[in-house]
């Protein structure tokens, strides 16, 4: 192809059309990330209204804070049943929207609308139904199992809640993506396996996760990043955090030591850690797609 | 994507399966049962809805409850929840128009202009992905109080109307655009606002409506910075708002009733702009997937 | 009515020079075609000229007028592109009017303008449907339509046949000599087709790696080619090329090689001193050489011969020793070279031998039907008013062995029957 050149030439043109976006990404994003930095290493005194010059402090204190590791392993422990339950289900319910030879369509409609459920009416919609004594699905569960679901006062019980929730709201994204992924494996690969009797599993775990591990990958990073600041409303709604600190979220701890505490500068180290979080998500990302880019050229 | 579902959608209105084997049985029973269980807390929620206090207590009563729709209009009206849905659709009515409009110019900038620092402009725009809210709360908030914003519209909806994500999904699109269209506009003396009035936008109808969903979904999910900004009641979100339904009791008794009243009703309208809005929705986000 | 000229036209992007220097005049009312290999910078010349690319030297004249800094839209051009370039979004005849300036006294006179270019176009009935309801033909006419409704000084087509069937094209192609004719716009033609310059250009300007190598009229580039490049280019096959001595003979110069010796003529126009007593390239056409059959290949390909006799009308065997079957004839044949067939293309209208002579391959081409089979021995003769000789360094043109003419050399019927 011959080369051309882009058709209009002014910059202050371009410099114009910019701006709206340049100024919103400035004033709202980049410039507030960089007073969280700079907020990081102080410590705010009277609620705010004085501050003064700590250095890194805020992050040995945080290094220290028996609290805040603990917060730290909720999250990552959080964000690994959200990424392998979300993937799990929706992996099933993918696979089978893709092998389905009618009503596809239909089917993919009715399986994708959790993509539109609110995180806050999740976890109020779940907060009702699984409430240890007026839920009736803890009803039934409880009389078939014979155990006892009283997770506003066990935290594994309530993590586990709270992480079923989050996997409620996630499924409708995850599952639109696996289905796109799924079908576009060339078919002919698929035929040439079934010609050799490979079986459903089999055929899963062999051809299609390699092929659509860029995807999955992409989904990992996508629901790591949702446990990580999405689920917040699901904390505030159903256990406060609690029992004792079992879903005290990363995200639900900042929120409290900025707002409710007013540790601002703590908070804002909290934020920095966070931003590490998606940076190293990012990166993970930009990587594995680029090896995989290269490796389908 | 979309097509690769299109191509078997002609069949799906078909009522009967002629030629169903025993293991597309499996399959269309293991999808009505996978589609059952996630719609099942919602279909619980509808029917406790309708229900009195007391009928809600009865934990394994579940016919429709002898309160109809009166749980919906009192969560309308005497909780304020109309309100709430009002402030929240301005919201994002305010935040959709605005990302659109201005990732549209910025595209335009990008695909279509010569400047320099090209390239560093659109890393700039895409680097922004690394700063989700929770890394700059405390400061934005300062900042809005700072501006006077705190409790106003502008606060909930300024942060949002620039996005790298619609900016990169036009972008692509454009892209795909020939460019002997705009060359041909240019031969015209064709200006650039013009060209995307005329031409880009009526040949970006689908992306821009998948990216309108998107971003529709997203605003109407806001939560904690609401929740932190605005703390004038009558001014904030229906997410925020279902909270405040929580505080609801009667004698002693929460109205879980009247609750997922207020459920549905801020699920609603994300609800239908999905099914209405699905196809342009998938093919955006096949775009994405590139 | 306006010329273009082209002064020292020069498009670089960033390291790369894509137009090296072209100087060149498009008369008023002529349709010049530009052609060449793809990247020899013929369609960013063209894009420059519309202002589409800005000139990194040199100046552009569109009439009298100096445009080279103008804005494309204050050239008074229009242009029509390969991929057609048609909103997708309006009808063919929103797609005419879209951006004309308002020269247009009322919107009547502009819809008047758009039913007459339909009609010129044969296309009235498609005025209302959108690109995506148009066949490929029906949109690249829109795209015309297009053109025409602006009434411009310049016509610039960029490729516009390329992306048709060829049964279209050859149809499309005639259709544009004829509106060319009717309308009488200056008009400048992109193409990689050699087919299509040659058939369609008044002249034909070809360019390799961003320089203009020859303009002329389309026979005048085919006989007398400026360069080897050139020489190569037109003509399909592609000319034989190979290497030979410069020898000084009894009255002429002749071309010496291993296998053959060609005396080449002297004439008014010819000046063989540069390249007398050294190496040159012997250029001739697959055309310009005839064939005969040897006793000794009569023999070695027997069989097949004897064989293929019974349908084909003509044998080698039959003809006479000194009749040739190649399309030169015998009285201007030059030389005789001895080759072995290697190949054999039946083209339907000719049969294009491949012959190993000595180290070197000639293509060959000979009247259909023509009982040569690979591995047979035959005899070459060169058309003597056809011979050429390129300079071995830098590829220019030393000799033509007829003189250039104002017109082509032609041949009366009566030679030809001769």
């Amino acid at each position: 192809m011959t080369e051309t050149t882009k058709p209009y030439d002014s910059t202050l043109g371009a410099a114009l059309l910019l701006l709206p976006t340049l100024v919103v990404l400035v004033v709202f994003l980049y410039y507030p990330a960089l007073l969280t930095f700079r907020l990081s290493l102080f410590q705010t005194l009277l609620l705010g209204t004085e501050r003064a010059f700590v250095g890194l402090e805020n992050y040995v204190g945080l290094l220290g804070s028996g609290a805040y590791h603990g917060s730290f392993l909720i999250s990552v422990a959080f964000a690994a049943t959200v990424v392998l339950g979300t993937l799990v289900v929706s992996l099933f319910v993918a696979y089978l929207l893709f092998q389905v030879e009618v009503g596809e369509s239909t089917y993919l409609v009715a399986a994708i609308w959790p993509y539109a459920l609110p995180t806050a009416v999740a976890g109020t919609v779940l907060l009702f139904l699984l409430h240890p004594t007026l839920g009736i699905i803890t009803h039934y569960v409880e009389a078939l199992t014979g155990v006892e679901l009283d997770w506003f006062t066990s935290g594994p019980l309530a993590f586990l809640v709270v992480a079923l929730s989050a996997v409620w709201k996630q499924l409708g994204y995850n599952i639109v993506f696996l289905v796109a992924a799924l079908n576009n494996v060339p078919t002919t690969l698929t035929e040439s396996a079934k010609l050799d009797g490979v079986g459903h599993l089999r055929l899963l775990r062999r051809v299609y996760l390699p092929l659509i591990s860029p995807t999955l990958v992409f989904l990992v990073v996508v629901n790591t990043i949702y446990a990580f600041f999405g689920a917040f409303p699901l904390v505030d709604l159903m256990t406060s955090g609690g029992p004792s600190g079992a879903t005290n979220l990363l995200i639900f701890k900042l929120y409290r030591d900025a707002f409710e505490f007013s540790s601002l500068g703590s908070a804002a180290a909290q934020s920095v850690v966070l931003f590490v979080v998606v940076a190293l998500l990012m990166w993970v990302q930009l990587r594995v797609s680029d090896r995989y880019m290269h490796y389908g050229a | 994507m979309a097509t690769e579902t299109d191509r078997r959608s002609g069949a799906s209105t078909a009522v009967s399966f002629p030629d169903v084997s025993g293991g597309q049985l499996l399959v269309h029973g293991g999808l009505v049962l996978s589609i059952f269980l996630m719609g099942l807390p919602l279909l619980l929620a509808l029917v406790m809805s309708t229900q009195t206090t007391t009928e809600v207590y009865q934990v394994t009563n579940l016919q429709i409850g002898s309160d109809g729709l009166s749980n919906y209009e009192t969560a309308l009206s005497t909780y304020n929840l109309g309100q709430y849905m009002v402030n929240s659709f301005v919201m994002a009515a305010v935040i959709v128009v605005g990302k659109v409009a201005l990732s549209l110019l910025a595209a335009l900038a990008l695909v279509y202009y010569e400047f320099p620092y090209e390239r560093a402009v659109f890393v700039f725009v895409l680097l922004t992905l690394l700063l989700p809210v929770p890394v700059r709360i405390v400061p934005l908030f300062q900042l809005m109080a700072d501006l006077g914003w705190a409790n106003t519209l502008l606060a909930i909806t300024g942060p949002y109307i620039a996005s790298a994500t619609a900016v990169f999904l036009f972008r692509q699109h454009f892209r795909t655009i020939p460019s002997s269209l705009v060359e041909n506009a240019r031969l015209d003396g064709v200006g650039p606002l013009t060209f995307l009035v005329r031409v880009l936008i009526p040949m970006s109808r689908g992306m821009i409506a998948g990216v309108a969903v998107i971003t529709f979904v997203y605003a109407w999910n806001q939560y904690l910075w609401p929740l932190i900004v605005i703390s004038d009641q009558s001014k904030q979100v229906v997410q925020v708002g279902i909270r405040f339904l929580q505080g609801a009791s009667q004698s002693g008794l929460t109205q879980w009733g009247l609750i997922m009243a207020g459920a549905v009703i801020a699920l609603l309208p994300p609800l239908a702009v999905l099914i209405a809005l699905h196809r342009p929705l998938l093919e955006t986000f096949s775009l994405q997937q590139k | 009515m306006s010329q273009i000229t082209l002064d020292g036209l020069t498009k670089q992007f960033g390291d790369v020079e894509a137009v090296r220097g072209i100087d060149l005049t498009v008369e008023s009312g002529e349709f010049l075609v530009f052609v060449g290999p793809s990247g020899c910078g013929k369609s960013t010349t063209l894009r420059t000229i519309a202002g589409l690319e800005d000139a990194t030297e040199g100046r552009i004249l569109i009439g009298d007028e100096d445009v080279t800094g103008l804005d494309p839209a204050e050239r008074s051009v229009a242009m029509v592109f390969q991929n057609y370039a048609l909103y997708p979004h309006m009808t063919a005849a929103e797609n005419m009017t879209f951006g004309v300036r308002s020269s247009f006294e009322s919107d009547a006179a502009m819809q008047e303008r758009v039913q007459e270019a339909a009609e010129t176009l044969d296309i009235p009935e498609l005025l209302d449907r959108k690109p995506s309801e148009l066949s490929g033909g029906e949109r690249q006419r829109v795209a015309i339509g297009r053109a025409l409704v602006r009434e411009p000084a310049v016509f610039l087509l960029d490729e516009p046949l390329s992306n048709l069937d060829a049964k279209l094209r050859v149809q499309m192609r005639a259709e544009l000599l004829e509106l060319h004719r009717e309308l009488e716009t200056t008009t400048v033609y992109v193409t990689h087709d050699q087919t299509e310059a040659m058939t369609l250009g008044d002249r034909v300007a070809v360019l390799d790696d961003g320089r203009l190598q020859q303009v002329a009229t389309p026979q005048e580039l085919y006989d007398y080619p400026d360069n080897r490049f050139v020489a190569e280019f037109l003509g399909n096959p592609a000319m034989n090329v190979l290497s030979v001595d410069v020898v000084e003979g009894e009255t002429t110069y002749a071309a010496e090689h291993a296998e053959f010796r060609v005396p080449l003529p002297d004439h008014h126009d010819a000046d063989l001193s540069r390249v007398a007593g050294s190496v040159a390239q012997f250029g001739v056409r697959p055309e310009d050489i005839s064939v005969r059959a040897t006793e000794s290949g009569r023999q070695t390909s027997d069989g097949t011969a004897a064989d293929e006799s019974a349908t084909a009308p003509q044998t080698v065997g039959e003809a006479t020793a000194s009749q040739t079957v190649g399309e030169a004839t015998a009285s201007q044949t030059v030389g005789e070279a001895t080759a072995s067939v290697t190949v054999t293309e039946p083209l339907g209208e000719s049969l294009l031998l491949h012959c190993d002579v000595g180290e070197d391959s000639l293509r060959v081409k000979t009247q259909p039907r023509t009982a040569v089979s690979p591995g047979d021995t035959v005899v070459l003769g060169f058309d003597r008013d056809r011979l050429h000789l390129f300079d071995p360094d830098d590829g220019t043109t030393a000799y033509h062995s007829s003189p250039k003419g104002e017109a082509a050399p032609t041949r009366t019927v009566a030679e030809m029957q001769d």
